[in-house]
């Protein structure tokens, strides 16, 4: 290694001498992959239906959709949109931003759209 | 400047007692580490893991923290980014090899801690400290119990406690008088945003909530919304840069409705506000303009070189008539000489000569004769003349038409047949130049009434002309737009009709037949061609074009001859350009700005309060959720006890940590908006953390280094001892 590298301390030693279980010894090379649970499978197991409602828990503290009106603004200038593109889906302030809107290749409607998340995704 | 992880080597590890709490605050963004007591974290790193290739040495090494990018240079990313173990501020990842972990206890953080806290000399065995470490509201017992696990068998800790990072903050803001007992903490972390209500100094869990964004949604907006506005410079955008982005020119507008008009509206206000990251940029050498000698001297090589030209054409064009005029000369003497010759030896002279008989020479006699007034650049009529002086012998010319067929041999007969073939091309010839004297006796005779009725009326007749002229161009200019559209998509050939490009109606035709003879036989098996009629359909499809070819020929001649006498008698006609002419000048060459200092500017205008907008309408990005200033009515709404004053005390202390309110504007924004829920006259105050970034490690030092922090931890025994369900409901009092 690179005497900048070992320097810089920039890669973790494998063995730590305070360490019960090294690394190496909990995971060994080669075996099969851990999987490690993502949040929605640790939410699944937590079973969160059975608890009593009373008790907050992570998922049940989670807030609710808004009360008030949707804001629209228009997805290419962040201006207020009282338009709507039937064609592309896109919310748009004026001709202008129109023009735009329709010269655009639908690549970049696509990525307008997933940034509110109304893209179409296929599955 | 991008945050790098100032990591030191802690050289007094040995210094403090077994006793002295390890303070971890283990944040989405950001790993804080130290001693309980100390004000500062010992050491931060972001909280990420990298998993890369060493390239020299081909063994996968494990980074934990952000470094000089320098240094990666060593490294093979490809395979591997940086990954965070957080999902919603939710722990998920604990150590892996592949999936890389969460940031890994296992093998990051607190190795990482312990490894730069030891001295050199000597060398830890044990980490005998308590450890107290930081979790979000309501973690799910999972993630509880595998950090609670990896704590005690990885690295034999002897006690564990776990604490929220906000409450931590507001104890600590709390002690420095920012808030009251009963407050409200709001809390704009990295990945979520929690509200907590306090009473009496402790948190209600069960009046808290949490919404799913963060200032990593604010990046990650900005980032999207950058690279959509300046696809060019899409790489400039890194994570890191945006993030620096966000935290020097971001500002929550007091109402995002006015200050997006004021952007709309534009003026100077607007151009204030607007700020701009000018990219390096080296403006490219200008090309100066050529001087006028060099334009002269061009012009004089082009005009050396055109003469050049000339004179080789002269020079070939006199070599060739003089050739010309030498096989004339031949011929006439050979003509001359065959007159002397007797009948019976012309074969035997002629045979020398390589003609057949005298009639081939004088064949080819006029052929040369044609072909010098040709190079010579004679008009033409005079040979029309010599045909019609050939045309007054026709009967001696053509002997033996006129001979039945019956009386000749099959010399003469084949001989008949070719003076037939002449006579009738003749005859063809003349009647076509009949037909032209007439035409050209009409169009005289037009020209005249033309002149009448000019001569009548002339203003009159000059608008009539201009209409007309204007009529023809119109249509002609029509065609040929329809032509070259079908082109087009000609042209592009199945690669779709584009938008906007329409097919003619001949075009559209020929699809129609096509698509008829491709579908409307059914589903049985392809039978086209067995029947004749099934080729008629090419027969359709060929004519295309060919219909109004013929049209738009004479319309095109109606509209040389009307411009042509316009020019005539309207001296300030000028005829527009020929549009097949001037288009092509344009299209094929199209302007190429050279690039300016402005390309290489990012400009940003609405974008510095459209993304932390988010904040308050997670809506915009996609979220459904309610937004900062509703959470509070959410989180007042669900406590248990409808109290009246209490409601009124809790707002009266809004408190507010985590990186992302630092955000100017953020303070009056949100007592606006609890403004607007809460009835009249509530007493409103909004109070920022003294370092919303750093207070919770702050907080968590403190509370680590009360004499009464041992009772708030559990031990190994503890954990197995108790099982899950004690440690879910597992809460340390925050007041000791």
């Amino acid at each position: 290694m690179e005497a900048e590298v070992i320097k810089a301390e920039l890669v973790l030693p494998t063995h730590m001498s305070f360490k019960r279980i090294q690394m190496y010894e909990k995971y060994p090379k080669g075996q099969s992959k851990v999987r490690w649970k993502q949040l929605k499978q640790i939410l699944q197991a937590e079973n969160c239906q059975s608890y009593s409602p009373d008790e907050p828990n992570y998922v049940n503290i989670e807030s609710p959709p808004s009360m008030q009106p949707c804001k629209r603004i228009c997805d290419i200038t962040g201006f207020e949109a009282p338009y709507h593109d039937p064609r592309t889906n896109l919310r748009y302030a004026n001709a202008d931003v129109f023009k735009l809107v329709r010269s655009l290749p639908n690549e970049y409607v696509q990525r307008y759209l997933a940034l509110r998340k109304a893209a179409v995704v296929l599955r | 400047m991008p945050f790098i992880s100032k990591i030191q080597r802690q050289t007094d590890y040995n210094r403090f007692p077994p006793s002295t709490p390890i303070v971890i605050d283990n944040g989405a963004s950001y790993f804080r580490i130290g001693w309980a007591g100390e004000t500062e974290p010992r050491v931060i790193f972001r909280n990420i893991v990298q998993r890369p290739r060493h390239k020299s040495t081909g063994e996968t090494v494990t980074i934990v923290g952000d470094h000089d990018p320098a240094l990666l240079k060593y490294f093979d990313c490809t395979r591997s980014g940086p990954r965070s173990a957080f999902d919603s501020n939710v722990v998920f990842q604990f150590s892996t090899l592949h999936l890389i972990g969460w940031v890994q206890m296992d093998h990051g953080y607190i190795d990482k801690f312990t490894a730069l806290i030891r001295s050199a000399s000597a060398c830890v065995e044990q980490i005998d400290h308590p450890i107290l470490i930081t979790e979000c509201v309501c973690n799910p017992v999972y993630s509880r119990s595998k950090m609670a696990e990896l704590l005690f068998e990885t690295y034999g800790v002897r006690s564990v406690a776990f604490g929220v990072d906000a409450v931590f903050s507001y104890k600590y803001n709390q002690l420095h008088g920012i808030c009251e007992k009963d407050g409200l903490a709001i809390c704009p972390g990295f990945t979520t945003t929690h509200v907590i209500p306090f009473v009496d100094g402790e948190p209600v869990y069960k009046g808290c909530c949490r919404t799913n964004i963060g200032g990593y949604h604010i990046t990650d907006y900005l980032k999207q919304l950058l690279s959509l506005k300046y696809p060019h410079h899409m790489a400039r955008f890194t994570w890191e840069k945006v993030e620096d982005l966000k935290m020097e020119h971001c500002y929550i507008a007091p109402d995002y409705a006015l200050e997006a008009q004021l952007f709309q509206k534009g003026g100077k206000e607007a151009e204030d506000k607007t700020r701009c990251w000018q990219l390096p940029w080296v403006p490219l050498p200008t090309e100066e303009p050529p001087s006028e000698e060099e334009i002269a001297r061009k012009a004089a090589i082009r005009e050396r070189q055109g003469q050049r030209l000339r004179e080789m054409a002269e020079a070939k064009r006199s070599s060739r008539i003089n050739e010309l005029e030498n096989q004339l000369h031949g011929l006439e003497f050979l003509l001359q000489q065959l007159g002397q010759v007797q009948e019976e030896d012309i074969p035997s002279f002629l045979s020398e000569t390589g003609y057949a008989s005298k009639q081939e020479i004088e064949l080819t006699l006029t052929k040369v004769t044609q072909s010098l007034r040709k190079a010579k650049g004679e008009p033409k009529p005079e040979q029309a003349e010599h045909e019609e002086k050939a045309d007054s012998c026709t009967s001696d010319k053509y002997p033996l038409i006129n001979v039945p067929d019956n009386m000749l041999t099959p010399d003469q007969l084949k001989e008949k047949k070719r003076q037939i073939f002449l006579k009738t091309t003749t005859e063809g010839r003349q009647r076509a130049k009949q037909k032209r004297v007439e035409e050209e006796l009409e169009r005289e005779r037009k020209t005249q009434q033309d002149e009448e009725r000019r001569l009548e009326n002339p203003q009159l007749y000059l608008e009539q002309m201009h209409t007309k002229y204007k009529e023809l161009y119109e249509k002609i200019e029509l065609r040929k737009r329809l032509k070259t559209n079908g082109g087009h998509t000609n042209g592009s050939n199945s690669g779709g009709v584009g938008r906007g490009e329409r097919l003619n109606a001949a075009q559209r035709e020929r699809m129609r037949l096509l698509t008829t003879a491709a579908f409307d036989r059914g589903k049985g098996e392809d039978t086209f061609g067995a029947k004749d009629e099934d080729w008629q359909l090419y027969k359709l499809m060929g004519k295309d074009n060919d219909d109004d070819d013929d049209g738009a020929d004479e319309d095109e001649a109606e509209l040389a001859r009307v411009s042509s006498r316009l020019q005539e008698i309207d001296p300030t006609f000028v005829p527009k350009l020929e549009p097949t002419v001037s288009q092509p000048t344009i299209t094929e060459v199209p302007h190429v700005r050279p690039l300016t200092k402005e390309d290489f500017q990012i400009v940003l205008g609405v974008e510095r309060f459209r993304c932390p907008e988010i904040l308050f309408h997670p809506n915009l990005v996609g979220i459904d959720q309610v937004g900062l200033d509703e959470m509070t009515g959410v989180s007042i709404r669900r406590l248990p006890s409808k109290d009246k004053a209490l409601e009124n005390r809790l707002t009266s202390s809004v408190f507010m940590t985590g990186g992302c309110s630092l955000f100017p504007g953020i303070n009056e924004r949100l007592e606006a908006g609890i403004q607007m829920l809460r009835p009249c006259g509530s007493p409103i105050k909004v109070a920022r953390a003294l370092d919303p970034v750093l207070d919770a490690w702050r907080g968590a030092s403190l509370y680590a280094a009360n004499s009464r922090f041992h009772q708030q931890t559990f031990s190994r025994a503890d954990y197995y001892e108790k099982g899950e369900d004690w440690l879910r409901r597992y809460q340390v009092r925050y007041t000791l």
